[in-house]
């Protein structure tokens, strides 16, 4: 690159309106596909800085500059024949030779000198204009962004998120014709919808912004939520409130609008009866609107709504939001008072009609088993197995409730609620309520030990049953939201101790699994139909196969959610600790995993590591035997005798305790004993019963750390670690 | 803004389509959930003959109404509904310009379009599109439809269909449904109401199972024997009565959630056989709708189709 590099070249995509939620996750891929065009193109550096993508409701919209004039020239190398059948005896070039140069249009000078055993060919090829790359590029990037649901449109010939109505593509000020959805691109895009309809010429990316601007369009979405955020501020304010402040509501408004405007609006104060719950839900979820609280954290009947004209001047859009959200809450209002004609346990019955699974059968038979299995895990816990039952018998009342048939995310805080006005006890309502808890990773765990009881049965019945019919996540498909059930009860257990819940993962399996003895009879007895018929072998014992499928299943995710924060653990710490157990106490895995932590970047570990590799290499495939002391003969192997039957008994005592980063040092102490050991004790010497006796004390030394972790599987950067000695 | 009934704002918007080459057709005369019902929708769609039109259609959906009581829901309202086939690329720009002809100045009040994709498994038709949100309310339902009875179509047919009494109450400023003119000095409410209450009552108390279980069976064995006898459109009036009757079932609370799904499926099958044999005997007749230009570059571009 010999000319400077400071072109820029400008796109826009003019759509109909883009769904709100897809934006992100299309500007991102967008992004990351131009970043590779840069660094296909040779440049280096900031390439990040070099790209700029933004959208509106109907643009997508980018720009890229410090382009240079053209790619870096390369050069490319071809390799030819052998060099033995290349040239003959005399030294010239052989048929084979001539072939290979006739094939790639060289001459006999062009071939150059190579160390290896092989002629090469070596030329230089000029980089194509930046230009003609991106007329070629530009095209198959933006057909190439993954959109969840596309269409067709008019003759159906182009398929797309939305129909496209124009292309423009301007390189330093020069239109640069690319083709797109059968479009020529141009020079030309149009304002705001309503507000300024007309045609805009424009000549470059910055000419683009500040027509765009005075034609009521903001290009860059930041400004157009920064501007949203600080007009609800304001007009919250007016009202003596405060906006919610909610993420997920500003990234949707950014995205639906082209000029961002905010109205207040009210709706009647009686309604302000209603459960908080249900009133935000409808104005957050259904209506896009965001509510306002008072000085003191409560609920007003006045909420905030985007619209995309700055101004409302009529009040039109206040009036809009207002009647609107009054028609809702009217709804809403009216199932609230009908459902509660009825209590909760009345309901219970009715869920017979209500289908969990077709093969699982309905929910009141789901609801038995969870009631079983709460009662279960209270048993063993230091919670009321009476408050787990009934919180477990009611938990999927709220299913046939026209409040939940409306707003089904509502489910279990609906119950909740109504449980709580018919008067039941804090911990029952309260673990209805909660009982969904944690919906993700990020998300709060049930606040009570009954509410969590109740989330680990609903959950673990649920894993259960879809393994048993076989209906597993498969890539990336899980309808049934089974990794998100497994997660919940990984991140509830890992806090389990919390609740004084015993119960391990293993024994959750099995009663889950015991709650579907029928099932499991009925489709048994189905596979062993088939099999009689000829069409299978005979069915074999599923049973332990569906548990191990799901304590892997489970596995996995306590895999990903340890590596993940706020845990953050390693991939080889939390491998190496889960070889030593896992299933029956998560939060002794965590303590476990820990200590490894801490402990692995300490010079000490190195001593640790090896101790432990060496051990397990010499002692691999050995039989067991016992160690006698009348067999130790050489000093050193005596010395590590005498250390380890101090320390071996010590590093037990410090596991019961869970001591465990002290355990794993205490160990470190045997490693100049057993350094030692190796450098002048022979193990593998023809006399059997020594041999054997060396490698039982070794067994002895090495496994006194066995049920922290198998350590051999932390992988250590040595130069680091030796450097901090 | 001009004051509205709701006879004079399905007057503007007959005037505004007219003149951008609709046609103006009537409501079916058989009971349906919604405009996208009428065959002028669901079996034009169909196949590759051009298509405008434009009409009112009455639309019954038991499950929604409340005796009247309820200020914003009815069991039966009426849709405006316009088919432009195939969709063309100004079809928001002529929406615009409709909500303009019945007086908005829409620089002073907000209009979103909100994705919004349509479904129906009883028709095995899908498309996708927005919810057109004036001043944050719900008064255009705005889909490019993609498959009907299972069909992948081309051309694609944009639908819009307007919310009448939800666009008449907001343009006259009213808080209820039943406050709304008809006409001039005739209110929605003494018109409605009545009528409301006592199809509301019978959707829900009083329309017996037992007949419509039969009704259902027989209404589906004769749509079935209309298909036998190569009469498609007999047989799809069948299929729509077959669809009213489950959907008074349903608001009955006569159909258990098992039966539910088996019962949607015998509805998909017949309108899927419906809109194949309707697309089928549409070839057998040589597209009727097209110009003779139009039939003449048709059959340049698909010269190996034979007719089913």
């Amino acid at each position: 690159m010999n000319e400077e590099s400071n072109h820029e070249y400008f796109f826009e995509l003019l759509a109909e309106e883009i769904p709100a939620s897809m934006h992100e996750g299309a500007l991102a891929a967008l992004r990351q596909r131009l970043v590779a065009f840069l660094e296909g193109l040779g440049c280096k550096g900031d390439v990040e800085g070099q790209v700029r993508v933004q959208s509106t409701a109907r643009r997508l919209i980018f720009r890229m500059g410090r382009l240079p004039p053209a790619e870096a020239d390369r050069t490319d190398e071809i390799k030819g024949p052998p060099r033995r059948l290349a040239y003959d005896a005399s030294g010239a070039p052989t048929a084979a030779l001539h072939g290979f140069l006739r094939k790639n249009g060289a001459a006999v000078e062009e071939l150059v000198q190579s160390d290896d055993d092989y002629v090469r060919l070596r030329r230089t090829v000029t980089g194509q204009r930046t230009t003609e790359l991106i007329q070629a590029a530009v095209p198959e990037i933006i057909q190439s962004i993954h959109w969840p649901k596309s269409m067709r449109w008019g003759y159906g010939e182009q398929s797309y998120i939305r129909p496209v109505h124009s292309i423009i593509s301007i390189f330093d000020d020069q239109p640069l014709p690319v083709k797109l959805f059968g479009l020529l691109s141009g020079t030309v895009t149009v304002g705001h919808r309503t507000l300024a309809p007309g045609p805009i010429e424009v000549t470059s990316y910055g000419d683009y912004v500040s027509k765009l601007e005075l034609a009521r369009v903001i290009v860059d979405s930041d400004r157009r939520r920064m501007a949203m955020a600080e007009r609800s501020r304001v007009l919250a304010h007016e009202v003596r409130g405060v906006p919610a402040l909610d993420e997920t509501i500003w990234a949707q408004w950014q995205y639906l609008t082209e000029y961002p405007g905010v109205v207040r609006a009210e709706f009647s104060p009686e309604l302000l009866t209603l459960p908080e719950e249900v009133l935000v839900t409808v104005m957050r979820v259904h209506q896009k609107q965001l509510p306002i609280r008072d000085a003191a954290g409560s609920l007003t009947n006045s909420f905030l709504a985007v619209t995309d004209n700055e101004a409302d001047p009529d009040g039109n859009a206040a009036y809009g939001n207002s009647f609107v959200t009054n028609a809702r809450f009217a709804d809403a209002s009216f199932f609230y008072q009908t459902d509660r004609k009825v209590t909760l346990e009345s309901r219970l019955d009715s869920l017979e009609h209500l289908q969990f699974q077709e093969k699982l059968g309905n929910y009141r038979r789901k609801t038995e088993r969870i009631e079983q299995l709460a009662g279960a895990i209270a048993g063993t816990s230091g919670v009321d197995v009476d408050d787990a039952r009934r919180a477990a018998r009611l938990s999927k009342c709220d299913l046939g409730t026209e409040m939940v048939k409306e707003f089904t995310e509502l489910q279990g805080k609906i119950g909740g609620i109504y449980a709580r006005e018919e008067g039941l006890s804090s911990p029952v309502w309260q673990a209805v309520y909660d009982h969904y808890l944690p919906v993700n990773a990020e998300d709060a765990l049930p606040r009570s030990g009954v509410g969590a009881v109740v989330s680990l049965a609903d959950r673990i019945d649920t894993l259960c049953g879809f393994f048993l019919i076989g209906a597993k996540p498969t890539g990336s498909r899980d309808p049934f939201g089974l990794r998100r059930a497994a997660q919940g009860m990984v991140q509830i257990l890992l806090e389990r101790d919390t609740w004084h819940i015993t119960a391990g993962m293993d024994q959750l399996i099995d009663l889950g699994l015991q709650g579907y003895a029928d099932v499991r009879e009925a489709l048994h007895a189905a596979a062993s139909e088939k099999a009689e018929k000829g069409r299978k072998r005979a069915a074999t014992d599923r049973g332990a196969d569906d548990r191990g499928e799901v304590l892997e299943f489970i596995a996995d995710r306590v895999r990903t959610l340890l590596q993940a924060p706020p845990y953050a653990l390693a991939y080889d710490e939390v491998a190496a600790t889960m070889e030593a157990g896992w299933m029956n106490s998560l939060p002794d895995l965590l303590e476990r995993a820990k200590a490894v932590r801490r402990l692995r970047s300490d010079p000490r570990f190195l001593s640790i590591l090896d101790s432990a590799k060496r051990i397990a290499n010499i002692t691999a495939g050995q039989p067991e035997s016992e160690l006698n002391r009348n067999l130790l003969a050489e000093p050193a192997e005596k010395r590590l005798n005498d250390l380890s039957e101090v320390l071996v008994g010590q590093i037990a005592g410090m596991i019961v305790e869970r001591h465990y980063e002290l355990a794993l040092q205490s160990f470190a102490g045997m490693a100049d004993e057993l350094e030692n050991f190796f450098a002048e004790v022979m193990v593998n010497v023809d006399d059997s019963g020594i041999r054997q006796n060396r490698i039982a004390l070794l067994r002895r030394v090495g496994g006194a750390v066995a049920p922290i972790a198998d350590v051999t599987r932390i992988v250590v950067d040595r130069r680091e670690l030796a450097s901090r000695k | 803004m001009q004051r509205h009934s709701f006879q004079s704002l399905i007057q503007t918007l007959q005037a505004f389509w007219a003149e951008r080459g609709c046609l103006i057709d009537y409501p079916l005369d058989v009971e349906v959930g919604a405009g996208t019902m009428h065959p002028s929708t669901f079996l034009r769609v169909l196949g590759p003959e051009p298509w405008r039109v434009a009409y009112v259609q009455p639309s019954r959906r038991p499950a929604d109404g409340r005796y009247g009581d309820n200020p914003f829901r009815l069991g039966k309202h009426y849709q405006f509904q316009v088919i432009l086939k195939p969709s063309p690329l100004e079809v928001q720009d002529l929406y615009l310009d409709s909500l303009r002809a019945l007086g908005l100045d829409l620089a002073r009040h907000d209009i979103r379009f909100e994705e919004d994709n349509w479904e129906s498994p009883t028709l095995g038709a899908w498309g996708v599109g927005w919810q057109v949100l004036l001043d944050g309310m719900e008064i255009t339902q705005f889909t490019y439809f993609q498959q009907a009875g299972g069909i992948d179509l081309a051309p694609i047919s944009a639908e819009i269909t307007y919310g009448l009494e939800r666009l008449t109450m907001f343009l006259s400023r009213q808080g209820s449904v039943f406050d709304i003119d008809w006409a001039p000095g005739v209110g929605y409410g003494p018109v409605r109401k009545q009528e409301e209450y006592e199809f509301s009552r019978y959707y829900f108390e009083v329309a017996s199972v037992d007949l419509h279980w039969k009704l259902f069976d027989s209404y589906e064995a004769e749509a079935r024997r209309c298909l036998e006898a190569g009469l498609v459109l007999p047989a799809y009036d069948w299929t729509l009565k077959c669809s009213h009757v489950f959907n008074t079932l349903d608001a009955r609370g006569a159909v258990s959630v098992t039966e539910r799904v088996g019962v949607i499926k015998r509805v998909r099958d017949l309108a899927v056989r419906c809109a194949n044999d309707y697309l089928a005997s549409r070839t057998r007749l040589d597209f009727p709708l097209m110009t003779d230009a139009e039939r003449q570059e048709y059959h340049e571009r698909h010269p190996v189709e034979s007719v089913p």
